[in-house]
């Protein structure tokens, strides 16, 4: 039996327990409901990060193999030398957004793919194989920066469902059983009182009627 | 009682997300940054592809009456795994999404069909929870 | 709001990225001066991250505590290098576990 809370037995006592349990079972049912919700999102999430992880991540290999050839090609130090000399300004714009109360940031990039001109290294000294390095890379990032907005959005839902379910935990396997535990024993004693209470009417009736 | 503030702190919670106003998809469409403003000020922002999915599927005059986010009612008394939509144009526009019929200012939606819903309008749509009835 | 990118890995990543027009890199020698440079690019104009899982690995911990009460900003995003190396477990499958352990609860409880 769960610990019984201290409350004098009275009736009044037993109407606001019986409303704090029916509040109660109201708050765990909608605490369920919104942890419905939030694996509903945090599969869809997960689905959208395996999705983009793997264009993501299969565009970044072929940027790695492009570069690599491109610095057997055009010397590492050269490539080096370019990089360099790019125009690395590239702004995201961030914002937030609330997934059923919790804050999740949202990035956006507006131009990334360039071309050879608008990135600032010579194109006299360097090789057409830099500018599909460039693009290759300039590509992968479009895709990471859409995936690091799925990956936080799930760490963000996650955590909020742990959260949801550690208090629908609370409600469900302490505060409502102690609730009803505690209506449980006033109704037993308002009965044993009312019982004692009868039997004592019974033996005052017997006597006044032996008297009398 | 601490445990009962603890839940009516939780209670309030789960609504805080909600926008104390919401914006038409009109507006929305014609603004530069479009978002709501959440009861906790924090910002909510939309995407521009949805709202453009939106703008596709009604005329100019349903645009200012269709009100941003899409409000996904869940009210226990519906039962578990159910969710109410209201609004003429939202029932339109959400029937048309989910592929079913839907007529009048009211749609019951259910949970295969809340994820998709979800799925599809992901900022443009929030879940409001009902505490009463 | 407008922010900008950082890249932390080895020569070929940060070579990559900046062609890409990343702003900051930092090339991984040693773990202090990575640490303190990641620490740098958190408190800067940087709403993104961008590190690879090798370099990552080999800071451990101190990556995360560097991360400890920070605000929504910046995110960071762990990346395979030009080896391609993502290590065995990912922190979504374990986080995938857990909810999924909140799912089967609430199926059984739905009957």
């Amino acid at each position: 039996m769960a610990q019984a809370l201290a409350i004098s037995p009275t009736r009044m006592e037993l109407m606001k327990l019986r409303r704090r349990a029916s509040l109660a079972k109201r708050g765990h049912e909608l605490l369920r409901e919104k942890m419905d919700a939030l694996i509903i999102e945090f599969f869809e999430v997960l689905r959208r990060v395996r999705e983009v992880r793997a264009k993501a991540f299969d565009q970044l290999s072929s940027a790695y193999k492009s570069l690599s050839m491109c610095m057997a090609r055009m010397g590492t130090i050269e490539t080096q030398q370019a990089a360099n000399e790019s125009k690395r300004e590239l702004q995201i714009e961030a914002s937030t957004r609330l997934v059923m109360g919790v804050l999740t940031p949202t990035l956006e990039v507006r131009k990334v793919e360039r071309s050879a001109l608008e990135r600032g290294y010579s194109l006299y000294t360097t090789s057409p194989l830099l500018d599909e390095v460039a693009r290759n890379f300039e590509v992968s990032l479009r895709l990471l920066i859409e995936l690091a907005e799925l990956e936080e959005s799930a760490r963000v839902i996650a955590g909020e469902l742990e959260r949801t379910k550690r208090r629908a935990n609370a409600l469900e396997y302490i505060i409502i059983p102690r609730l009803l535990d505690s209506i449980k024993f006033i109704v037993m004693r308002l009965d044993e009182m009312e019982r004692e209470n009868f039997s004592r009417m019974k033996r005052i009736k017997a006597m006044m009627e032996r008297r009398g | 009682m601490k445990m009962d503030r603890l839940l009516k702190v939780e209670l309030e919670r789960l609504n805080l997300h909600l926008p104390k106003e919401r914006i038409s998809l009109y507006e929305a469409l014609s603004s530069a940054k479009p978002h709501v403003v959440a009861k906790n000020g924090s910002i909510h922002s939309f995407k521009r592809e949805e709202l453009e999915l939106l703008g596709k599927m009604v005329g100019e005059e349903a645009q200012k009456k269709l009100r941003l986010p899409i409000l996904i009612s869940i009210e226990p008394r519906l039962g578990r795994g159910a969710a109410r939509i209201t609004g003429d144009v939202e029932v339109k526009v959400v029937s048309q999404l989910l592929g079913k019929e839907g007529r009048g200012d009211e749609l019951i939606i259910y949970r295969p069909e809340i994820a998709l819903l979800r799925r599809k309008l992901p900022t443009t749509s929030q879940y409001l929870f009902m505490c009463t009835g | 709001m407008s922010y900008k990118i950082a890249v932390i890995g080895d020569m070929d990543t940060t070579i990559g990225f900046a062609l890409a027009g990343v702003t900051y890199v930092h090339v991984h020698r040693d773990i202090e001066t990575t640490i303190s440079k990641f620490k740098e690019f958190i408190s800067k104009d940087v709403a993104l991250i961008i590190i690879t899982y090798a370099v990552a690995e080999e800071i451990g911990d101190e990556l995360d505590r560097a991360l400890r009460g920070k605000k929504l900003l910046p995110v960071v995003l762990k990346i395979p290098d030009k080896t391609g190396y993502r290590p065995p477990v990912d922190e979504f499958v374990r986080m995938m576990r857990r909810a999924i352990g909140a799912e089967i609860v609430i199926r059984e409880e739905a009957g």
